[in-house]
């Protein structure tokens, strides 16, 4: 599938902002499936905007505002090919157990999954997660099957309700609340796996969304997305060793692994390592307002 | 018997109960001196308790007036604690650290080298991932592919204990913003004044040339090698614990001392706000955890860092040092790998052993801790202690195995420590006992190889587990040379290093906080005044309230509560409620509670206004300027310290009038550092400050004493109130032959030019420090507001002016009501024009209301 990937993020101020630096993760990745044809990003009042690569590998891009503004606009778009990740059978039914990176010191990206496998700032692992989540971990179970019925009991059991949950949020709230948006059930996912000895990692991207039939598509009806990709192993290749392992990336949100209508952008322990738009302004102003505004189209192919 | 005679003789006594077997650094088991000390010995074995005794207190002297204080986390500072006793290690012994240090200080450099580079410990497996991952010094932000930095580890500090058996063992490494060298150089300083005997005697390593290389490596340290390296020090303020070490360091190394506001981010580098233009800064000595140094991409609820110091990092634009990553070698979990990374990356062994132990997210050796939790200190990777029961410590370590580490606490080794009152450690008052001792080092890239501070901090706790909250004293660390002639610090070719000049006080919070030291001393000076004014009356006439002398003592009391409010809260507040009423009531004020009200306003640093909230405040502002400010000045505070504990100790009405007059001297020696200071834009700020509060002041002890008539003779008391507490009693006296009358003190005080104390004389100041400030125009806001304000007053008709209404002089006093107005906004122009510094990063999406910098300061700023 071909999208055209469109977001806009408009801050407006009550007061001259003098100065406004901001980090965005707004650029899709490059990954076997995925394909970025075209790329901008743009912010007004018009300054350099600079990408740097981060310790995820993801764009990570830098900018600046010293002139005047009581409006800021970062506009990002792009036009990206996707198809479905594939998956080794063989690997995806290994004990879910094999997939913990504490036993896992043969695998040579065991180390890198650990990075996601240890508590981070936005991801609490309290005892309610952790037993909610072992539910689904019943002894020797494959791991591509325990975390499938996982994402099915989270999208079963959990409520869809926007401004249920803020960024503020905690994975404890949500598991007593039962509701929440796609970033809360994806904390909530990530940590009852991480207390369970497995790694799990936050990817932030979009998600095209169908129009109903005979309806047209609304721009700006969409929204960032976000979901949980779970480290698996590469299988023992017979001699001692193992390849190195893939991510199974799941929706809890939808029910579903990822497959071509999802537009990945980036990864981190949490939605902090890739919070799409964040920064630091300097004005005197007391209020301010943010729009966002996210379509994603689908693109002829040629 | 002598001092260390005793000591010696009471080690040979048996120890008492199941006190730990330690080293004694001055005496050997078989009861003869340790090396070190031989060549001391008969300078020190001559000391009796009584020299000490003596020592001791020229010490907590000199530290008081340096001004030297420390604050543990979340306290007040308190004085800096120094024993008399140095610890002293003979140059063989130290050779042999030295090299460990050095060794230990190029590994730890090489493994941030590593970790935020290639990272082959990690995947090697030398060291474990979630030991360095899971670990919060690990700073994501520099672990990128763009980002290199040779030398992230500039200057590193490790903490050593010695064992029983006399070898030295690493406690912890200090390299996210290691602190206590400026202590070390004050401790010096101060022994060797105060033991010059000893001192001489001991032919030991000066620190000074260390400080010198340390310049020198800094000044090397900046990118792409400048014609002209600016360092600055960023230090989180005088808030911080280790603020006067931060100081210390800046006006040795001769760097400006900066706080994150002072900073700013333009095209990707760090700059300095200097007046209206940027200048480039090259490298931070960082004082400030990098969790805070960066709310872009760091904390995002610091304001103490500089938004967008991240990615001037990864440009290389600008050196922090040390590196924004590398508080991840604090980490007490790395210990037991060291010698593994040590041969992984250095092809060595590891030369300074540590104190064991064993990291929780490996299964052995979580195992060993476990079963040995009644012996060893649990702790967190990030250092902090974790205490509790057998039960509870399992609990938190199986929660979070990876977080935690088992340690092997080992007998310290003893110093001979001196007994101190009221310092909450030591042995009993006047006697020398043994405390458990350890030794900060600091170790120097400088050149090409690393080079260990010849010396270093020690410090004596009560407990030897390191507990930070254990009380302490410190010691100063004599290194001996093998012979005389080796150079000290083994640098033979460094000039002699002097104290570097700082650049002249340019940033907006140096001037705004050389602007409140103006103001703050000129409002404790005229309080002080008027508190002596009415502190002689009450002497006079507190027995005789009824007399024109006692209503001339309650109205110097009213003028006093309009710069000091009385809260209606006081348990005397009734008897001051209505001092003209009833003559019982103002009997009573007379009493007791005048005695008790005359403490508050002199004591209280709670009470709006109170001469104590005033020094806070001018403490506070000389604190943040530490670098700009002659060493004076701490003389200063110490001796307005020491007049406030004599009255606090005393409620006797005669300490009143002895300590506000040596709490005057002590602000008139604060006015002595500013009068020294260099002409610069900080000096004219200071100025202006002063001029504003002092022609403030004035106006309002006019409004409160002369718009009313109370009677002749009570007048003129009155009046000889006024010109008692603006110091223009001879003044007059020589203008104005006889009669002390309204309109000649009004003349005085309000018209004179000449009268450094009248309101014209301020106003004619003023012009010329505002005109001396680069941001000023001739037309700028605050200028003109003087000009209309200079045309007022010297364009007044006193004698229309103090024209009678009845019992008031209404002119009079709508004339004063609309000076002390205009002064005020005056002052907020001058402050909003030179010295605001402009609002401080926040957080996109959450725009909250700004915190008024006004805070505690606005004090008297309302109607009169």
């Amino acid at each position: 599938m071909r999208y055209r990937v469109w977001h806009r993020t408009t801050y407006t101020y009550d007061d001259d902002v003098t100065d406004s630096l901001g980090i965005a993760y707004l650029t899709p990745r490059e990954l076997p499936f995925q394909h970025v044809r075209e790329r901008a990003l743009r912010v007004t009042p018009a300054t350099e905007v600079r990408d740097d690569v981060d310790v995820h590998g993801n764009t990570a891009s830098y900018f600046q505002v010293v002139t005047r503004h009581r409006e800021l606009v970062v506009h990002a778009e792009s036009v990206v090919d996707v198809v479905a990740p594939a998956h080794d059978a063989a690997a995806l039914a290994q004990p879910w157990e094999d997939a913990r990176p504490a036993d896992r010191s043969d695998s040579p990206d065991g180390w890198e999954a650990w990075d996601v496998a240890l508590p981070s700032p936005l991801v609490d692992q309290g005892p309610e997660v952790q037993a909610y989540v072992a539910a689904s971990l019943t002894p020797g179970r494959p791991v591509g099957e325990a975390v499938t019925e996982l994402v099915g009991r989270v999208h079963a059991d959990f409520a869809y309700e926007q401004g249920a949950t803020t960024v503020r949020t905690t994975v404890a709230d949500v598991m007593t609340e039962r509701a929440g948006v796609c970033q809360d059930f994806a904390h909530l996912v990530i940590a009852g796996l991480r207390a369970n000895g497995l790694a799990a990692r936050y990817v932030s991207g979009y998600l095209a969304t169908t129009p109903p039939p005979g309806q047209e598509r609304l721009v700006g009806a969409d929204a960032s997305h976000a979901w949980v990709a779970v480290w698996v192993p590469g299988p023992p290749d017979g001699e001692g060793g193992r390849g190195p392992g893939a991510w199974l990336a799941v929706d809890p949100t939808n029910d579903t692994w990822v497959d071509d209508r999802y537009v990945t952008v980036a990864w981190g322990r949490d939605y902090a390592d890739v919070t799409p738009l964040k920064g630091v302004i300097f004005t005197e102003a007391s209020t301010s307002r943010l729009d966002v505004a996210v379509d994603v189209a689908p693109a002829d192919a040629d | 018997m002598t001092v260390l005679d005793d000591y010696t003789a009471a080690l040979a006594q048996p120890r008492l109960g199941d006190a730990p077997a330690r080293y004694d650094e001055l005496v050997a088991p078989d009861g003869t001196l340790r090396a070190a000390w031989r060549p001391l010995a008969e300078a020190a074995f001559r000391l009796t308790a009584g020299d000490l005794a003596r020592v001791d207190e020229e010490i907590q002297r000199t530290l008081a007036d340096d001004g030297v204080t420390y604050a543990l986390p979340g306290r007040r500072p308190e004085p800096w604690r120094l024993d008399p006793v140095p610890l002293v290690v003979e140059a063989d012994e130290w050779s042999i650290l030295e090299v460990g240090l050095a060794q230990r200080a190029e590994l730890l450099n090489a493994v941030l080298v590593d970790l935020y580079g290639p990272r082959t410990l990690l995947r090697s497996g030398v060291l474990p991932a979630p030991l360095v991952l899971g670990h919060p010094g690990y700073a994501r932000v520099v672990a990128r592919a763009s980002t290199t930095d040779p030398r992230p580890l500039l200057l590193s500090a490790t903490d050593l204990g010695r064992t029983a058996a006399g070898e030295w063992r690493v406690l912890a490494d200090r390299a996210q913003a290691p602190s206590g060298m400026g202590y070390a150089m004050e401790n010096r300083r101060v022994v060797s004044r105060v033991l010059p005997e000893l001192y001489r005697q001991a032919t030991l390593h000066r620190m000074a040339p260390f400080f010198h290389a340390l310049r020198t490596s800094l000044l090397q340290a900046a990118p792409g090698d400048p014609a002209d390296p600016r360092v600055v020090v960023l230090s989180p303020g005088p808030h911080s614990e280790t603020a006067y070490d931060q100081a210390f360091l800046a006006s040795t190394l001769g760097f400006p001392l900066v706080q994150g506001s002072d900073l700013t981010v333009r095209d990707g580098a760090v700059w300095m706000r200097v007046f209206e233009h940027l200048e480039p800064v090259h490298v931070v000595l960082r004082r400030v955890d990098a969790a805070f140094s960066d709310p872009l991409e760091l904390r995002g609820d610091s304001r103490l860092g500089v938004a967008g110091l991240s990615e001037a990092v990864r440009r290389g634009t600008v050196r922090v040092v040390n590196g924004l990553g590398s508080g991840v070698l604090e980490n007490p979990g790395l210990l037991p790998y060291l010698p593994a990374v040590a041969q992984h990356l250095l092809g060595e062994d590891l030369r300074l052993d540590a104190v064991p132990t064993w990291w929780c997210g490996e299964e052995t050796q979580r195992r060993a801790v476990l079963d040995r939790l009644d012996e060893l200190e649990v702790r967190r990777t990030d250092g902090t202690r974790v205490t509790g029961d057998r039960d509870t410590l399992r609990a938190r370590i199986l929660a979070e195995p990876h977080a935690h580490v088992g340690q092997q606490p080992i007998a310290l080794s003893q110093v001979p420590t001196f007994g101190r009152e009221p310092a909450a450690y030591g042995p009993p008052t006047g006697r020398i006992a043994p405390g458990p001792m350890s030794l900060r080092t600091f170790s120097l890239w400088y050149g090409s190889s690393y080079r260990p501070l010849v010396g270093g901090l020690a410090t004596v706790r009560e407990h030897g587990d390191g507990r930070r909250t254990s009380p302490w004293v410190s010691k100063d660390v004599w290194v001996l040379k093998k012979d005389a002639a080796e150079p000290d610090q083994h640098l033979a070719h460094q000039l002699q290093l002097s104290y570097a000049v700082p650049g002249a006080a340019s940033v907006p919070r140096v001037l705004d906080d050389l602007y409140w030291f103006g103001r703050y001393r000129e409002r404790a000076e005229d309080l002080l005044r008027l508190v002596l004014t009415a502190h002689a009356l009450a002497e006079d006439y507190r027995a005789r309230p009824w007399s024109s002398g006692g209503a001339s003592l309650a109205v110097a009391w009213t003028a006093i509560h309009r710069l000091c409010p009385l809260p209606g809260t006081a348990p005397y507040a009734a008897c001051f409620a209505d001092l003209d009423g009833p003559e019982a009531a103002r009997e009573e004020a007379f009493g007791a509670p005048l005695d008790a009200e005359f403490h508050a306003v002199l004591l209280d640093p709670a009470r709006d206004g109170s001469v104590a909230q005033s020094l806070a405040g001018l403490r506070a502002c000389a604190e943040g300027v530490r670098d700009q400010l002659s060493a004076d000045t701490w003389r200063g505070f110490a001796a307005l310290d020491r007049a406030a504990a004599t009255l606090r100790l005393s409620p006797h009405s005669h300490r009143v009038e002895e300590a506000s007059g040596r709490m005057l001297d002590g602000v008139l020696a604060l006015t002595g550092v500013t009068a020294n200071m260099v002409r610069d834009p900080g000096w004219h700020m200071a100025g202006a400050g002063r001029t504003l509060e002092r022609a403030q002041q004035v106006a309002r002890l006019l409004a409160a004493a002369t718009v009313e008539r109370r009677g002749l003779d009570t007048d003129r008391r009155v009046l000889n109130v006024v010109l008692g507490a603006t110091e223009s009693v001879v003044t007059h006296r020589r203008r104005h032959r006889g009669y002390v009358k309204v309109d000649s003190v009004l003349e005085l005080l309000l018209l004179d030019r000449d009268n450094p104390r009248s309101v014209a004389f301020c106003l004619d100041e003023l012009r010329g420090h505002l005109a001396a400030m680069p941001a000023s125009t001739g037309a700028t806001r605050p200028e003109r507001l003087l000009e209309e304000l200079v045309e007022r007053v010297s364009t007044v008709d006193v004698r229309a002016l103090v024209a009678i209404g009845g019992a008031h002089r209404p002119y009079l006093r709508g004339f004063l009501a609309q000076l002390v107005a205009d002064v005020t906004q005056l002052a907020d122009a001058v402050a909003a024009l030179h010295v605001a510094a402009g609002p401080g990063p926040r957080s996109f999406g959450q725009l909250v209301p700004r915190p008024s910098r006004a805070v505690g300061r606005a004090v008297g700023e309302g109607a009169p």
